[in-house]
C-alpha cells in the first residue's frame, strides 16, 4: 500500500494533515532541515506531533537532512536517538556518513535518503541502499520510465514528490550552492549548533537567487530578456496511476513553507485521488482537474511571496557584506 | 612536498597548452559529455592523452561524467573499462553510483571524489574510503577549518582548490543551448558548441552600472563570477598541513592555467620552504587581470563565497 506523507511546517499543519488523511507527517528540526526556523519544529512540538500521530495509528518522519559540519555529528546522533526514543519511525538524511551512523545505532528505523542526495541513476540508488537507506527520495524531474528502472534495480522504497519540474536543467536541490555564494553567514547558537544563513544544504533557507531577473549575455551582449535561471516545480496528478504502477511506495506532499490552509486542501484532494486510483482499474482523474488548477494557482501565489521575501534577504545580506574588491 | 594540479578537457587543449607548472592533470570535462573530444566521453582518446601527460613527467587523473542518468551508464561503463586497462594515476568520480560500479569492477586505481560528490563530513569520507576513495574534494561551502578537520579525522587526502572559478551548480542539460536564439534540445545532436564563447549571467543594477551579482555559465555548469584566489594565504595552507592544491581551469581562455600555475607554484614553494612570502602586489595584479569579475576567497573564511579577505 502506498504511503501518503504530508508536511508539518508547524504543529498546527502537522495535526491538520493527519486529520485530512495523510498516512504520515514529516517535520523538520530547527536548524537541521533545509528550511528557516519558521518552518521547523522545536523538540516540544516534535514530541507532541509524535504523540498526536501515534494516537491515530499514524507515523512521523523527522527531517534532519542538512549537510552538517563534522563536529556537529555527535549532536546529530544524540537528537536522532532522542526522537526515535519518542517514537519517530524514520529520518530523512542527506549526509552519507550521518546515514551510516544512524543505521549502526538504530537499525530498526527507516532512513529516507533525502532529495538532497541528488540521485541521477539506479546505481546511485543501489549505493544508498548499501549505506543504509530504506527509502530513496527521487528528484522532481524523473520520468515514469526512469522510476521503473530504479525500482527494478534495487530492493528499496521509492518516494516521490507530488510536484515536479520538466526533465533536465540545473540539479536542485542536491547540486547547487548559488544562494550561499552571494549571501552566507555562519554562527553558533547557545547549544553549539552551527547555523548557516543562506545555505539550504546546511540548514538555512535557500534564498532563491535563481528566481531574480538575470541578464544572459555572450561577449557582453545581452541576447535575451531578463529571465530566471531555474523552473519552479508544479503540482501534478495526471501521471499518478503510472507512478504507482511503476512501484512508487511513498507519495510526498510538498509545502512545509506554505500556509496550513493550502497544505490541508492539497492533502484533501490527493487523499481522494489516491483512494480513487487504488480503488478502480481506470479511475477518472478528470473530476479533480478544477480543484487541482485552483491549488496550483494558490501554490504559485504563496511561492511568489516567499521567493520575494527570501530574495530581499539575499540582496540585503549581500550588500551588507559587500566584497572588498581589488 | 605538495602537489599542484589543474584540468584539461581534451587532447587539443593538452597539446597546445602550457601546463608545466603542474604536477598532475585532471583529464576531461566532467560536466558535459558533448564537449568536443572530451576525455570523459571519448575512450579512444584516453591512451594518447595519457601518453602525452606521462611524457611530460606528470600524473594523469581521469574525470568521469558527474551526473549520469540511467541511459548514460552504459557508455560510461565502457569508458571505465578502457580506463582500467591504462596506467592512470587515479579516476575521479562525482557520482556515487559510479563509485559503486568501480568497486564492483575491482578497481585497483586510487579514486578521487569530485566536487559534486557533496562531501561535508569526515564520516562520509570514511564511508567512501571503503569504496576505494583516497582523495576528496570537499564541497566548496566548507571553511578551511572544516576541510582540515576532514583531512585529520578521516585520514584521507584532501584536494584544496586555490584558484579559479567555483563550481556552483551542475545541469543535466545545456543551459546555453536551451536559451539560445536558435533553440534546441540538449542531447539531440544539435549542439553547436556555443560554449566556446563566454556566457555570463548578471543581475544588473537599474542604473546600468556594474552588475552586483554575476555568474559564469559553461552550459552544463554554472560557476562563480569571481575567481577564488588564495595566493595571499599560501603560508596558511602550508601551515595547516594541506598538500594537494588545485587550479580550476574549465571555461577559461588559453593561457590562464599557465599564468596562474606559475604564480601558485612560486607562492607554494616559498610557503613550504618556510620562506617569507614575496610581495603579493604583482601576482595579485596579474591574477586580478585574469579575473573579469574580481577575486574572492570562496567560503574558506566562513563568509559568502564571493567575498575577498586580504591578508592585511
Amino acid at each position: 500500500m502506498v504511503m501518503m506523507m504530508a508536511p508539518g511546517g508547524t504543529l498546527e499543519m502537522a495535526q491538520a494533515v493527519l486529520d485530512e488523511g495523510a498516512d504520515a507527517v514529516y517535520v523538520g528540526v530547527v536548524g537541521w532541515s533545509r528550511r528557516g526556523a519558521q518552518d521547523e519544529l522545536d523538540d516540544d512540538e516534535i514530541h507532541r506531533t509524535i504523540d498526536y500521530a501515534a494516537a491515530r495509528g499514524k507515523e512521523v518522519r523527522i527531517v534532519v537532512n542538512t549537510l552538517p559540519s563534522s563536529t556537529e555529528l555527535p549532536m546529530f546522533v544524540e537528537r536522532v536517538e532522542r526522537y526515535a526514543g519518542w517514537g519517530a519511525q524514520g529520518f530523512m538524511i542527506s549526509d552519507i556518513g550521518a546515514m551510516r551512523l544512524v543505521k549502526e545505532r538504530l537499525p530498526h528505523v527507516n532512513i529516507h535518503s533525502s532529495v538532497g542526495c541528488g540521485i541521477t541513476n539506479y546505481e546511485d540508488v543501489r549505493f544508498l541502499r548499501e549505506v543504509g537507506a530504506t527509502y530513496v527520495v527521487l528528484p522532481y524531474r524523473m520520468s515514469v520510465d526512469e522510476i521503473r528502472e530504479i525500482k527494478e534495480a534495487g530492493d528499496v522504497g521509492i518516494e516521490v514528490f507530488l510536484f515536479k519540474t520538466p526533465s533536465g536543467g540545473k540539479i536542485c536541490p542536491g547540486k547547487c550552492n548559488m544562494s550561499s555564494y552571494f549571501s552566507f553567514r555562519r554562527w553558533l547558537d547557545a547549544q553549539g549548533k552551527d547555523h548557516f544563513f543562506g545555505s539550504a544544504s546546511r540548514g538555512g533557507d535557500c534564498l532563491r537567487v535563481c528566481q531574480t531577473d538575470w541578464n544572459f549575455n555572450v561577449d557582453d551582449v545581452d541576447f535575451r530578456a531578463p529571465m530566471t535561471i531555474k523552473t519552479n516545480p508544479a503540482l501534478w496528478l495526471e501521471e499518478l496511476p503510472d507512478y504507482l504502477a511503476a512501484g512508487v511506495d511513498c507519495l510526498k506532499v510538498p509545502g512545509r513553507d506554505r500556509s496550513t490552509a493550502l497544505v490541508r486542501d492539497i492533502v484533501r484532494v490527493y487523499r481522494r485521488a489516491v483512494d480513487a486510483i487504488l480503488g478502480a482499474d481506470r479511475p477518472d482523474l478528470g473530476v479533480f482537474a478544477s480543484e487541482l488548477e485552483t491549488l496550483r494557482g494558490r501554490w504559485m501565489s504563496e511561492r511568489g511571496k516567499r521567493d520575494n521575501r527570501l530574495l530581499r534577504q539575499a540582496i540585503d545580506e549581500s550588500r551588507r557584506t559587500v566584497a572588498t574588491t581589488l | 612536498m605538495f602537489e599542484l594540479s589543474t584540468d584539461v578537457g581534451n587532447l587539443k587543449e593538452l597539446r597546445e597548452g602550457d601546463f608545466s607548472a603542474y604536477d598532475a592533470l585532471y583529464l576531461g570535462d566532467f560536466s558535459c559529455p558533448d564537449y568536443p573530444n572530451n576525455f570523459s566521453s571519448h575512450a579512444e582518446l584516453l591512451e594518447p592523452g595519457l601518453e602525452l601527460v606521462k611524457s611530460r613527467g606528470q600524473k594523469a587523473y581521469l574525470r568521469l561524467y558527474a551526473v549520469p542518468g540511467n541511459a548514460d551508464l552504459g557508455w560510461v561503463e565502457d569508458l571505465i573499462d578502457t580506463a582500467l586497462e591504462l596506467p592512470f594515476d587515479a579516476l575521479e568520480v562525482h557520482n556515487l553510483g559510479l563509485l559503486r560500479m568501480l568497486r564492483d569492477k575491482g578497481c585497483r586505481l586510487p579514486i578521487h571524489l569530485g566536487v559534486f560528490g557533496n562531501l561535508y563530513t569526515h564520516e562520509t569520507a570514511k564511508v567512501l574510503k571503503e569504496y576505494g576513495v583516497t582523495r576528496v574534494y570537499p564541497n566548496p561551502e566548507l571553511s578551511l577549518d572544516e576541510v582540515r578537520y576532514i583531512a585529520d579525522n578521516a585520514a584521507v587526502e584532501v584536494l584544496v582548490p586555490v584558484h579559479g572559478k567555483i563550481p556552483l551548480v551542475i545541469s543535466e542539460t545545456c543551459f546555453i543551448l536551451e536559451h539560445s536564439e536558435e533553440g534546441g534540445e540538449c542531447g539531440d545532436g544539435s549542439c553547436s558548441y556555443q560554449c566556446t564563447q563566454e556566457h555570463w549571467l548578471k543581475r544588473g543594477r537599474s542604473d546600468g552600472s556594474r552588475a552586483d551579482w554575476s555568474l559564469k555559465d559553461t552550459g552544463r555548469m554554472t560557476l562563480s563570477g569571481k575567481d577564488l584566489c588564495m595566493v595571499e594565504h599560501a603560508a596558511t595552507l602550508a601551515g595547516m598541513g594541506l598538500k594537494h592544491f588545485y587550479v580550476h581551469n574549465k571555461g577559461e581562455a588559453r593561457g590562464y592555467a599557465s599564468q596562474v600555475g606559475r604564480i601558485y607554484r612560486d607562492a607554494l614553494k616559498r610557503a613550504f620552504a618556510g620562506e617569507a612570502a614575496g610581495d603579493a602586489a604583482e601576482p595579485l595584479a596579474t591574477l586580478a587581470g585574469l579575473a573579469r569579475e574580481g577575486l574572492c576567497n570562496g567560503y574558506y573564511f566562513e563568509g559568502a563565497g564571493q567575498r575577498y579577505f586580504g591578508r592585511t
